[in-house]
């Protein structure tokens, strides 16, 4: 050991930065994974690299660390103290649990609680890897680069946003990278210094990375020389479909302009609004109810909007539900609307200052205004009661009702007569078994999952002329986000005569944080939580919604009110929607790109990716291959300069033989070969007559003691190192 | 003290005051020597052999004794016999030239295989048995044994268990005709071998011979050793292999020429290099090897070229 190991402050350091840098790993980590407890965890990392540093034995170290996730687990998962029964009995059923999970391989049974301590090794694992290259190897460059590949990696595939991480890891890393350099340079010169002479080293290269980071921070910069990569691959392939627009790339928000749907969509997290409420919501903001086979329009108003004051109650075509209680939202707007994001059963609105709201029964879309002038609120106060619907209603939704519907919902049946007819066939085809009008609704909404539709905000061609867009989804690409989903339900709805229209809004959001003593939650909802979904008209019950996307679960409540033996299991599965359970906080189509486990994955993304760029992987991987099959031909060149610097810091009993074995399978890459029954030595003299040198006779003669004189201890790798470097350096040219 | 290495080249360098050219089968003698091994020199007349034997023995300052073979030698003309004295009314032994230190047993295959035997059981017990007595024959005891080209008429061959008694079967070989210059050169200016002084004495040679039998001979050496002795016994032109007498052979010889380099440990190269001494008259041939005609020494070649060396120690060492 050497004495800038032994320097305690100079170790400490370099376990502060090595902290800062696992950090950067654990932040997105949490963040995609919809995580909690992020402190939590960080003084689990921060009290592993403080046992590392202070070297405390390793069997105190394990206890510690078990003890805080035993810990950890309690106090998050339980309310019990620990060392007490409760808490023991606790883990011990859960250890139960899992273990038989896991020998039944039943993998989504396992607890999170599993997870958890999973979790844990891995930060395990991850910390003592770590305190092994700072201590031992005194080199971090192969973590640094990995960090860097990572968050770069999330920054592009995942909704991860990496710009600022990537500076600090960029800051830390060269911090790292420059102290771990001294420290191997005054190894290797075998210099004891002083922490002050190390200072004179220390400030210098903290100056200039921070002079150098400031630099690069403030100047102005030039645009990215390539773009983002997963648009421009996916336009350079030319798979964006063909018709107008086909290489367009869209970004996720609210739109006003619905009449060409389709295209592809990117992520954008720009924030829309953070809302304060018990229970995530579906946020409404308008309904458009003529299908164009391109999109979706508005038909002309019938009547005058009607308008309401602060508190009013106000009428919509959802009935507040029957709960006791009205529940409250608070709705922080971070973008400018000039409408009311609302909830299904909506009472009444509260702004601040004289604010009118007009409520137009054309698109459901409530307006207000201040002195008659559009008005865009920076908050918004409602009050609400989820609508819920009979169950024995539903089952009395017969088909025969709908003949007898008033003509005003026949703009909801509306349907261009260049629609195909197998669209209409397909209707009839999913709804064959289905008696009543719910129970058909039922049968659309679900015939996306249950039909190898997939989810991808990626590679959505647009229609063309001729064709239509939900004729297209439907028989031809059968992947798309929530706007194809929405539109061919409700067109297939409507092929059916059933009452449907077409709705947008935003999804429930992220959960951010939630309030125990209020028992809200905050929810914070983003441009990628623009979202479109059904709603559809069950004769004698009312409108209801619908949620046909594969993936989201907004879904209407339904009293379980029927007289039924509790014994008739297909009448209670009747309302349940069939979804994965794992997909149950999923999002919007463009919570795909949103966070973490909501919507598709970042693996699904890049599975996505690769699939729908086979040619392009294709030829990637190809491409890697060949790289990699040449650079293994090409060895004997570039091997030498990677072997020299390697042995060169080694000083190990086994190096010299090691080298010198490295030496022969070298000169035999170099075209010298020894025939098996060659002895080391006469191959040796031929190796240096060969060369003309005598350093291999010297290398084979030290080689030779060591081996079959069974002395490595005498060989001195130290005073053979040059003859080494200088006859590697030659089999490389 | 001296080191062992130049012990042994000064008793060859003063050998080579003698024999010209010859540096190798001087350093192999000393080879068998020390490694209590026996030499089988086979060569024609006329060559140096006896110059060599006597040479060497003047180096070490051994007692030089020298039996030519002759068809009519009985075994006691070679062991010694016990003659009835009147005077004391007893047995005297009156001991053969084999109680020496070295000895020169010339065309050994000239003589009956009794007397052949006679020599070659003193040459493995280091000792003589004449009537129920048992003599120990006086340390160090080298015997170089000449024999003529087997196809040589009126001779008997060595058969193979005898031949397996010598440690290396050398063949001088002619002269170069530069080094034949050199002989004629000296014969007129003569180095009479009789002014030729010891180096070293008998105890160093003793000394020395001790030490040979401590020089390392590495795990992965043994296993080449028995690699290459086991490839013998499993050529297709090989009617006989070569014995683990054979092995044990090639290991000592190899002990001694690792002194002799001046190393305490064995390397491939003295393997190698002693094989084909070691193996040369250990091989017996097949019929087919002799129609083909490929001799013993270039199986064992073969052998040497196509054996693996060991270039890395054991896993686990």
């Amino acid at each position: 050991m050497n004495s800038v190991r032994k320097n305690k402050a100079f170790m400490a350091v370099l376990y502060i930065l090595v902290f800062l840098l696992l950090a950067e790993w654990l932040t997105p980590v949490i963040t995609l994974t919809d995580t909690g407890h992020k402190p939590l965890f960080l003084i689990f990392i921060a009290i592993s690299l403080l046992m590392a540093f202070l070297q405390v034995h390793w069997s105190i170290a394990a206890g510690v660390k078990i003890v805080y996730i035993m810990w950890f687990l309690i106090y998050v998962y339980t309310e019990a103290t620990i060392f007490s029964f409760k808490a023991l009995g606790f883990i011990l059923s859960d250890l139960q649990i899992n273990v038989e999970a896991l020998f039944a391989q039943d993998w989504a049974q396992t607890t999170d609680i599993f997870r958890t301590v999973l979790f844990f090794s891995l930060l395990w694992m991850a910390v003592y890897l770590i305190h092994y290259w700072v201590s031992f190897r005194l080199s971090i460059f192969l973590f640094y680069i990995l960090t860097v590949i990572f968050i770069a990696v999330l920054d592009t595939f995942s909704p991860y946003n990496g710009d600022t991480a990537i500076i600090r890891i960029m800051v830390v890393g060269l911090m790292l990278a420059g102290l771990l350099h001294l420290a191997r340079w005054l190894e290797g010169h075998r210099i004891n210094e002083t922490i002050e002479r190390l200072a004179g080293f220390i400030i210098p290269l903290f100056l200039m990375v921070a002079v150098s980071t400031a630099l690069a921070l403030y100047l102005p910069k030039a645009g990215p020389v390539w773009p983002d990569p997963v648009p421009y691959i996916t336009s350079l392939s030319g798979e964006g479909g063909p018709g107008p627009g086909s290489a367009a790339v869209g970004r996720i928000g609210y739109g006003v302009d619905d009449s060409e749907l389709g295209g592809s969509f990117l992520g954008d997290d720009t924030p829309a609004f953070r809302v304060e409420v018990e229970e995530g919501q579906y946020w409404k903001v308008e309904t458009k109810d003529v299908y164009t086979t391109k999109g979706w329009e508005l038909s002309e108003p019938v009547s005058d909007p009607v308008l309401y004051g602060n508190g009013d109650l106000i009428e919509t075509e959802f009935e507040p539900g029957s709960e006791d209680e009205s529940l409250n939202a608070v709705l922080e707007m971070e973008q400018d609307f000039p409408f009311v994001l609302y909830p299904y059963g909506i009472e009444s609105i509260q702004m601040e200052g004289e604010i009118r709201y007009s409520y137009s029964s054309v698109d459901q879309k409530i307006e207000p205004l201040l002195s008659g002038a559009p008005y865009e609120p920076e908050a918004v106060e409602l009050q609400f009661n989820e609508p819920t619907y009979s169950l024995t209603g539903l089952r009395e939704t017969t088909v025969e009702k709908l003949a007898e519907l008033p003509p005003e919902f026949d703009r909801y049946k509306q349907l261009p007569d260049e629609l195909p007819q197998r669209v209409r066939d397909l209707a009839e085809e999913i709804t064959m078994n289905s008696e009543t009008v719910y129970d058909k609704a039922r049968a659309v909404e679900d015939y996306f999952e249950r039909n190898d539709f997939e989810y991808s905000l990626t590679n959505i061609p647009v229609p063309e002329e001729d064709q239509d867009y939900v004729d297209q989804f439907l028989f031809e690409t059968k992947r798309g986000y929530c706007d194809n989903f929405s539109t061919s339900m409700v067109v297939l709805l409507r092929s059916l005569d059933i009452p449907a229209r077409w709705v947008k809004g935003f999804n429930e959001g992220v959960l951010v944080d939630s309030d125990n003593e209020s028992e809200t939650e905050i929810y914070e909802v983003t441009n990628n939580n623009a979202h479109s979904w059904v709603e559809a008209y069950m004769p004698g019950v009312g409108w209801m919604l619908f949620e046909p996307t594969i993936g989201f679960t907004g879904s209407s409540e339904i009293d379980f009110d029927l007289d039924i033996e509790s014994s008739d299991p297909e009448e209670q599965e009747l309302p349940e929607r069939p979804q994965q359970p794992e997909l149950e906080e999923e999002e919007d189509a463009a919570a795909a790109a949103s966070k973490g486990s909501n919507g598709p994955g970042l693996w699904e993304r890049i599975s996505d990716f690769a699939s729908d760029h086979k040619g392009a992987v294709f030829i990637g991987a190809a491409a890697a291959v060949f790289l990699a099959i040449l650079l293994f031909l090409k060895r004997q060149r570039w091997l030498p300069k990677v072997l020299v610097p390697y042995y060169r810091r080694r000083n190990g009993k086994q190096t010299f033989e090691k080298a010198y074995l490295r030496l022969l399978k070298q000169l035999d890459l170099y075209g010298i070969k020894r025939e098996e029954g060659q002895t080391l030595m006469s191959y040796a003299r031929y190796i240096d007559s060969f060369f003309g040198t005598k350093e291999m006779t010297r290398l084979t003669a030290s080689y030779e003691q060591s081996v079959y004189g069974g002395r490595p201890e005498t060989v001195e790798w130290r005073e053979l190192k040059e003859s080494w470097e200088n006859l590697i350096n030659r089999t490389s040219s | 003290m001296m080191n062992p290495k130049d012990q042994l080249n000064k008793v060859i360098d003063n050998i080579e005051k003698v024999i010209i050219g010859k540096r190798d089968i001087a350093e192999l003698s000393m080879v068998a020597m020390l490694s209590h091994g026996h030499v089988l020199l086979e060569d024609v007349p006329g060559v140096g052999k006896t110059m060599l034997v006597r040479a060497l023995a003047k180096s070490v300052g051994a007692d030089f004794k020298r039996i030519q073979f002759t068809p009519d030698l009985l075994p006691s003309d070679v062991v010694g016999v016990s003659i009835y004295n009147p005077k004391d009314m007893e047995f005297n032994f009156r001991p053969g030239p084999i109680m020496g230190n070295i000895i020169l047993a010339d065309e050994i295959n000239r003589t009956s295989p009794k007397t052949q035997s006679s020599l070659l059981e003193a040459m493995e017990e280091a000792s003589v048995t004449i009537d129920g007595v048992t003599m120990q024959i006086p340390k160090p005891f080298f015997v170089m044994a000449t024999q003529n080209p087997i196809e040589y008429e009126g001779t008997y061959p060595l058969p193979e268990a005898q031949l397996d008694r010598f440690l290396l079967k050398i063949k001088m070989g002619y002269p170069t005709s530069k080094e034949e210059m050199e002989v004629l050169n000296r014969s007129q200016l003569s180095v009479p071998i009789e002014e030729l002084q010891s180096v070293i004495t008998l105890e160093e040679l003793l000394e020395l011979q001790r030490e040979a039998k401590n020089v390392k001979v590495d795990e992965t050496i043994r296993s080449y050793i028995v690699d290459l002795a086991r490839q013998t016994r499993n050529d297709s032109y090989v009617y006989l292999g070569v014995s683990p007498r054979g092995s044990i052979a090639l290991m000592k010889s190899a002990q001694a020429y690792a002194l002799l380099c001046g190393r305490d440990f064995v390397t491939p190269d003295d393997v190698q290099y002693l094989a084909k001494y070691v193996f040369g008259h250990r091989i017996m041939l097949r019929s087919e090897a002799r129609y083909d005609g490929i001799s013993a020494e270039e199986i064992t070649e073969r052998i040497l070229t196509k054996t693996k060396v060991p270039v890395q120690r054991l896993v686990g060492q």
